[in-house]
């Protein structure tokens, strides 16, 4: 096993989790809400993305937009459908229903895009490099970029800018942002519609590295979820720095013991720190 | 109503319901559908604790459906044991993965809980398309028919008596569990966790002790559905049986006995009688799902209340209004 | 004296009980109304209700006018954008936030019929200990400091009526004057406010007027000095209330 190889492909997997998790930071660390739809609306991403560039024949830079126009869509849309649950924060009723959306938005790719897998190629996922003894494409040098990009910005945003700031507070508190004067339902929606933008930019991205099918997206909302309570809820730096540590995790234990069990191993890893230390995500003493 | 009368109506119905799919026509299809109705109705159970009564959302019960189907194989191939062992071993297994998984999530939030629960499940499909021990992909095959005391129960026809038992027994255990002190301390930790504290009630003890009733329940279904189906592989894992559990369970209205029994039903019927194919299905039973959730919180029973109120209002409009004596405020401002 | 807030046949209902039922209310430019009553006659639902929120669900009928306009049809942040505010119970600040990004966190709109938004500047001068303390979190303050956040926060957003829901609950006393003294302060520089008090003996000696709810409905309302001689207010409360 070639260590520097391996120490690549952790780097590019963990900027990839950490953009496909970033959705997910936003909408817990600001709304409070999770999306049990993420990972269909990844596979979506992905292939709307793969029918702009092999059906439309869109190149691979205007799909990347259509594709986030499509997640946007879909995210406004899931939102605003649950839109009294979240203001009620009925939460139970809230994952059961994005889980509903996850099994929708499922049947209606099968039926658009059918059953068999496909190739997304891109064109930087068909460059490869070649560095001494490691390989890799432009998409993964894409892929790391843009993850840093992404990060950067979204930080800048939230700590520094009045819409952050209006995040922060709809984030703590959302009858005391109304009474400030705050549109929260506005803010709501705005935060779905990022998570599908974000998810969809991250398939556009990431799905060229592997085969896509319709009944995928699972692996992906196990490797969401593991990077945000690794990273904290809500800690932007926290899911970044989480989702390097989850890719060099997979790329060591995918080429030491497993590639098919990585998922397994990765969620025992948080099981054990959710049972060690559960910090923020354990019930306040004498409520659930 | 008398109890006499009402324990004879009760009998009554159960005995009708035996012979239900024969006087609908009793068609291999129709015995099919029945029997596949009973066990999931029967699956969908053990979920309708959790999310009705103790209000959390378990997404880890396909795992103890494929547990009791697993072990059933597992134990029916391996050993060559009949039935009623497979079920107690389906039971222990059921009781043991529960055990383990509420400990673990034992002082974890409740949505962090539902998290780790829905980990598990996606976990649980790769180990069974994975394993060997359980099959791989292609799963396991030649569990033998279902067989007791002599009576053996080849074809869905001569399985349907057993099926509808195991519902009859589960619909004991529900209504039981519903008036016993567990079932109480359920609904009392859903209502208001702190106030269920101050009343000497263990909010994580309750949801460990629930869980622990609800797992053998939906065990149970996957036990039969072994024998039904004759071979057990990972796509009992699918999203679909979770899918269609809440369905069933939020459909009707939450803590109505029969009602993820007729949530069932109609699903499968459905899906049996008046398919549009199977993606088409998919995006029905999600989006009946979502709109229940969205729409109709309390299921259809809660949509019939409300036109019944609606109604009782509306006639009431015209009569005098006294000034009714206030409530303590019901407002409450410190925070969501 | 030109009435700034209105509100005729208010009535906020539960199911089949009223908790509120409510002929006609009104607040002038520049006055200050006191509404006392008991635990649960109504004072929050009263305030609330001006805003069209609340917990629970309950249903709200009647009009509430700000500044001549009907707001009754307005979403209860829209109001606040108009003006009309509330100082809640409880929580009144963002304890996440720092008091500079709470007093940055005001959703902006346009302001009209002469109100005025406090700068962040001119609440520093106001109320110096915030400036003191302005890089601390909201959560760090005490509670003296937090009421007087949650009133700077207020005039951020140009309020024309205040509403305040007992702001001197968990104050020591010597707090609690200053408290409704600048709360008389805001009433003297034109501003509309309804003071919701429990502490009788306080909020008489600020107030233009007083208005007592029991159960839901007004039993008697009049200028403070008269009010001070009603039987009723002192038997209940100023007898029985310790200072």
């Amino acid at each position: 096993m070639n260590l520097t190889q391996q120490l690549v492909n952790g780097l590019v997997l963990g900027h990839a989790y950490a953009l496909i998790a970033i959705g997910w930071t936003v909408l817990l660390g600001v709304a409070r809400l999770v999306n049990f739809g993420h990972g269909q609306m990844y596979m979506l991403g992905a292939f709307v993305t793969w029918y702009s560039v092999s059906r439309l024949g869109l190149p691979y830079v205007v799909a990347v937009p259509v594709a986030m126009l499509a997640g946007v869509a879909i995210g406004y849309v899931m939102q605003r459908v649950m839109l009294q649950l979240t203001l009620r924060q009925d939460l139970v009723s809230i994952m059961i229903v994005t889980l509903g959306f996850g099994y929708v938005l499922h049947g209606a790719a099968g039926l658009v895009f059918g059953s068999t897998g496909q190739i997304l190629e891109t064109p930087l996922s068909v460059i490869d490099i070649y560095w001494g003894d490691l390989w890799f494409t432009w998409q993964d040098v894409a892929i790391i970029i843009v993850a840093i990009l992404f990060f950067a910005l979204l930080k800048f945003v939230i700590e520094r800018t009045g819409i952050g700031r209006t995040a922060r507070m709809v984030a703590e508190d959302p009858a005391l942002a109304l009474l400030a004067g705050i549109d929260v339902k506005k803010v709501y929606l705005g935060v779905f519609a990022f998570e599908g933008a974000a998810v969809a930019l991250a398939a556009a991205m990431v799905a060229p590295r592997t085969p896509i099918l319709t009944s995928m997206g699972f692996d992906e909302v196990i490797v969401t979820f593991v990077v945000v309570v690794l990273g904290g809820i809500g800690s932007i730096t926290g899911s970044y720095l989480a989702g390097l540590a989850l890719g060099l995790f997979t790329a060591f234990f995918g080429a030491l013991v497993s590639p098919a069990y990585t998922t397994a191993a990765a969620f025992a890893v948080l099981i054990a720190v959710l049972v060690l230390r559960p910090g923020g995500f354990a019930a306040a003493p004498g409520s659930r | 109503m008398q109890p006499a009368l009402r324990l004879g109506l009760i009998i009554g119905s159960a005995v009708l319901g035996l012979f239900l799919p024969f006087l609908l026509g009793g068609t291999p299809a129709i015995y099919s559908a029945a029997v596949l109705i009973a066990i999931f109705a029967v699956m969908a159970y053990g979920l309708d604790t959790i999310v009705s009564d103790l209000g959390e959302v378990s997404l880890a019960h396909t795992v103890f459906f494929a547990i009791g189907a697993y072990a059933t194989a597992l134990l029916s191939t391996g050993l060559g044991i009949g039935p009623l062992a497979t079920l107690a071993g389906t039971i222990v297994a059921a009781l043991l993965a529960a055990g383990v998984l509420g400990l673990v999530t034992l002082r974890l939030r409740e949505f962090v809980f539902s998290l780790v629960t829905y980990a598990v499940a996606v976990v649980a499909i790769t180990v069974a398309a994975n394993w060997s021990f359980l099959g791989g992909s292609d799963g396991l095959r030649g569990i033998p028919a279902f067989e007791l005391f002599g009576y053996e129960a080849q074809g869905d026809a001569r399985l349907w008596p057993v099926a509808y038992a195991l519902l009859l027994v589960t619909l004991y255990l529900m209504r039981s569990f519903r008036r016993s002190r567990l079932g109480l301390a359920a609904i009392m930790v859903h209502l208001n966790p702190r106030l269920a504290t101050m009343s000497g009630i263990d909010p994580q003890k309750t949801r460990l002790q629930v869980f622990l009733f609800s797992a053998p329940i939906t065990a149970s279904a996957g036990w039969l559905y072994a024998y039904q189906r004759a071979y057990v592989s990972a796509d009992l894992l699918e999203t679909y049986f979770l899918i269609l559990m809440l369905t069933a369970v939020v459909l009707i209205g939450r803590r109505v006995l029969l009602g993820p029994l007729i949530g069932v039903a109609i699903v499968q019927i459905q899906e049996k009688f008046f398919s549009f194919g199977g993606y088409v299905d998919k995006i029905i039973l999600g989006s009946v799902l979502i709109l229940v959730l969205a729409y109709l919180p309390g299921g259809l029973v809660g949509l019939f209340q409300a036109l019944r109120e609606a109604g009782r209002r509306v006639r009431e409009r015209d009569e005098p209004v006294i000034p009714a004596h206030t409530q303590t405020e019901c407002t409450r401002k410190a925070g969501p | 004296m030109s009435t700034i807030l209105e509100a005729r046949d208010l009535v906020v209902g539960y199911g089949g009980n009223r908790a509120l039922a409510l002929p006609h209310l009104s607040v002038g430019r520049g006055e200050l109304v006191g509404v006392v009553g008991a635990n649960g006659a109504g004072k929050s639902t009263l305030v609330n209700s001006l805003l069209g929120w609340s917990r629970g669900r309950p249903r709200i009928t009647g009009r509430v006018s700000l500044g001549g306009e009907d707001v009754s049809r307005l979403p209860s942040f829209e109001r606040v954008r108009k003006g009309l505010l509330l100082i809640p119970e409880g929580k009144l600040v963002f304890g996440t936030m720092s008091v500079e990004d709470n007093l940055l966190a005001v959703g902006t709109g346009a302001l009209g019929q002469g109100r005025r938004a406090y700068t962040v500047d001119e609440i520093y001068d106001l109320f110096p200990r915030l400036k003191e303390r302005r890089g601390h979190l909201g959560g760090q303050l005490s509670g003296g400091e937090r009421q007087m956040l949650g009133i700077a926060r207020a005039l951020r957003l140009g309020p024309s009526a205040l509403l305040l829901d007992e702001p001197s609950i968990g104050l020591a006393p010597r707090l609690v004057s200053t408290v409704l003294a600048t709360v008389k302060q805001l009433a003297a520089s034109g501003l509309a406010v309804l003071l919701v008090e429990q502490n009788v003996r306080a909020a008489i000696e600020v107030v233009d007027r007083l208005v007592l709810l029991e159960r839901g409905s007004i039993v008697t309302e009049g200028p403070a000095a008269a009010m001070r001689d009603d039987p009723r207010i002192a038997e209940a409360y100023l007898g029985a209330h310790a200072a």
